[in-house]
């Protein structure tokens, strides 16, 4: 076991009596080589955890235990154990991502650090084109991506990417997913914090969906996909943004996203859905639409949407 | 892997990230330095040797204080809004190290504006500079008190408010404190007040290393440089590691 994460409770205290608790008793424990999502919106929490894993900020309670020593007690050990992809933009000024990959990977490695691995790397994301170019002259994505390369280049026992693929472009995404499954295949854990969930699905053998500073279930992918039972969604693109559009009275938990509207049905209804979709097409009112079986975003959805009954 | 191998990799990467604004920094401190030995020329009519000597000698001081207390805190404002201070908080290596490295930056860039303001002056007026060999380490104890309180205050206070102090800072270090004049020319109870801040120390114990024979510094001006430095050096420290 890499980390093990028991009762851990943060609390922020605002001004007078505010407060904001940012983790409620989390739990639970990331194996050897595993991939583990952590879902959440934007304030659920995820950052503070990764602060406090990395010893930047501690417990109110609980204990973090990182390859079964306490990181409350041995901080400066725990930023050699994990190595992170901040959530912001890393600021680069002058320096190239060449440079910088290579420096972290010295600061981590030091003599042992192989120059090669920082080309390899560039070519495994396809990005050689800006290796040698200012930090202050790329783009938001290329940034990302050195910062991911960053966290990367000489992986420590636990992986921390908070949000790496936002900005990056798609087909740099999926390189970028290939070199994550590869660090795993070394030893390495890897947590993955994102919003991001569909893409997330495909590449994690666990999560956690948190909400409001609690982590609401957790479990492989399709442990987690069986709470909204065996469902099927389908997902329409709306002409415009019909605020009333008729749903039918089998769609489950629906809700609508601008011009997209998804729901979750019963595969028994099935047909009548795709009946009832092509007559709204029929009618104008929807461009296209597409069923498939049930995702994560779902349950994410639904658990979330429904956090008064859970909390 | 050891510390100073660390200290070697931050140094770089601290440099490299923002090598461009230490050069330009390096030249307006030369510019600045110089600027501070002729410019108060004007303001005064007919100078005396005294006086030039008290400017000339003034000068680095000055410097070290433009730099530590109001460019430095300035950049780590930058820092900290921008959230590289939180990534530099995630890296594998002692947060001293950061720290070290980040000092002899600065050390460096107040380096030629120092020495090149003090040949133009010597050149210009010959003032009567008498260099003991005391000024490496005056230089050295001055400069890290000047680094350490501009770190101290900047790490504990929001950006807006040490850019605040920073401002106070240069016009007071200026005009207003026993630099570049005496300091029986001020009123009592701000003589008072520079018994205890660091700035008079500081020109008093540049001033005897550079001019070893007209002026001397007391045992007093640097046991308080050597609070103020610790003071300021130990927040920063504690502020990094704060949780």
């Amino acid at each position: 076991m890499i980390l093990d994460i028991k009762g851990v409770t943060k609390v922020f205290r605002g001004k007078g009596e505010s407060k904001n608790v940012a983790n409620d008793n989390l739990t639970f424990t990331i194996n050897e080589g595993e991939i583990f999502g952590l879902l959440g919106h934007n304030g659920a929490g995820k950052t503070t955890l990764v602060n406090q894993i990395l010893g930047l900020l501690t417990p109110d309670h609980g204990d973090i235990h990182l390859l079964g020593e306490s990181v409350t007690q041995s901080p400066a050990r725990a930023r050699s154990i994990c190595s992170v992809q901040p959530q912001s933009q890393v600021s680069l000024g002058l320096l190239t991502p060449k440079q910088a990959v290579t420096l972290i990977g010295k600061m981590r490695m030091g003599k042992k650090f192989e120059p090669k691995r920082v080309e390899a790397l560039f070519e495994a994301l396809e990005m050689e084109a800006w290796a040698n170019t200012e930090g202050e002259k790329l783009s938001g994505g290329v940034r990302r991506l050195t910062a991911f390369c960053m966290a990367v280049i000489a992986p420590g026992e636990l992986v921390i990417l908070d949000e790496p693929t936002n900005d990056v472009d798609p087909v740099r995404r999926s390189y970028l997913w290939q070199v994550i499954r590869d660090l795993t295949k070394y030893g390495s854990s890897v947590i993955l914090v994102t919003h991001n969930v569909l893409e997330a699905e495909k590449a994690v053998d666990r999560v956690a969906i948190m909400d409001k500073g609690k982590i609401l279930t957790q479990g492989d992918p399709s442990e987690v996909k069986s709470l909204v039972g065996d469902r099927m969604r389908i997902e329409l693109s709306l002409e415009k943004e019909f605020k009333n559009i008729e749903v039918p009275d089998w769609a489950l938990s629906p809700h609508q996203n601008g011009s997209r509207l998804i729901f979750s049905l019963d595969p028994a209804k099935v047909s009548d859905t795709i009946d009832w979709a092509k007559n709204q097409t029929d009618k104008g009112l929807v461009i296209d639409y597409s069923l498939s079986p049930t995702t994560i975003e779902d349950v994410y959805i639904e658990l979330t949407s429904k956090k008064g009954a859970v909390s | 892997m050891n510390m100073v191998s660390h200290y070697k990799y931050v140094f770089q990467m601290q440099f490299l990230r923002n090598a461009g604004f230490f050069i330009f920094m390096a030249l307006l401190q030369i510019l600045i330095s110089i600027g501070i030995v002729i410019g108060f020329s004007y303001l005064i009519p007919n100078p005396d040797t005294e006086t030039i000597l008290f400017l000339a000698t003034g000068a680095p001081t000055i410097i070290l204080i433009v730099a530590g207390m109001v460019i430095l805190p300035q950049q780590i404002g930058t820092a900290k809004t921008d959230g590289y201070m939180e990534y530099m908080r995630t890296w594998p290596v002692n947060r001293s190290v950061i720290l070290g490295a980040d000092t002899t930056i600065w050390l460096l860039i107040t380096l030629p504006g120092i020495i090149i303001s003090s040949i133009v002056a010597h050149l210009m007026f010959t003032p009567g500079y008498d260099i003991s060999w005391t000024v490496v380490p005056a230089l050295l104890m001055i400069a890290l008190t000047s680094i350490g309180v501009g770190y101290g205050f900047s790490y504990l206070l929001s950006p807006t408010a040490s850019m605040g102090i920073s401002q106070v800072v240069v016009f007071g270090a200026l005009m207003f404190s026993p630099v570049n004049f005496p300091m029986d020319r001020l009123p009592e109870w701000l003589q008072s007040l520079h018994e205890v801040l660091p700035i008079y120390s500081m020109a008093e114990v540049m001033r005897a290393s550079l001019a070893a024979s007209t002026f001397d510094a007391t045992m007093g001006n640097y046991i308080n440089l050597m609070i103020w430095c610790v003071l300021g050096f130990g927040g920063a420290i504690f502020i990094l590691n704060r949780k």
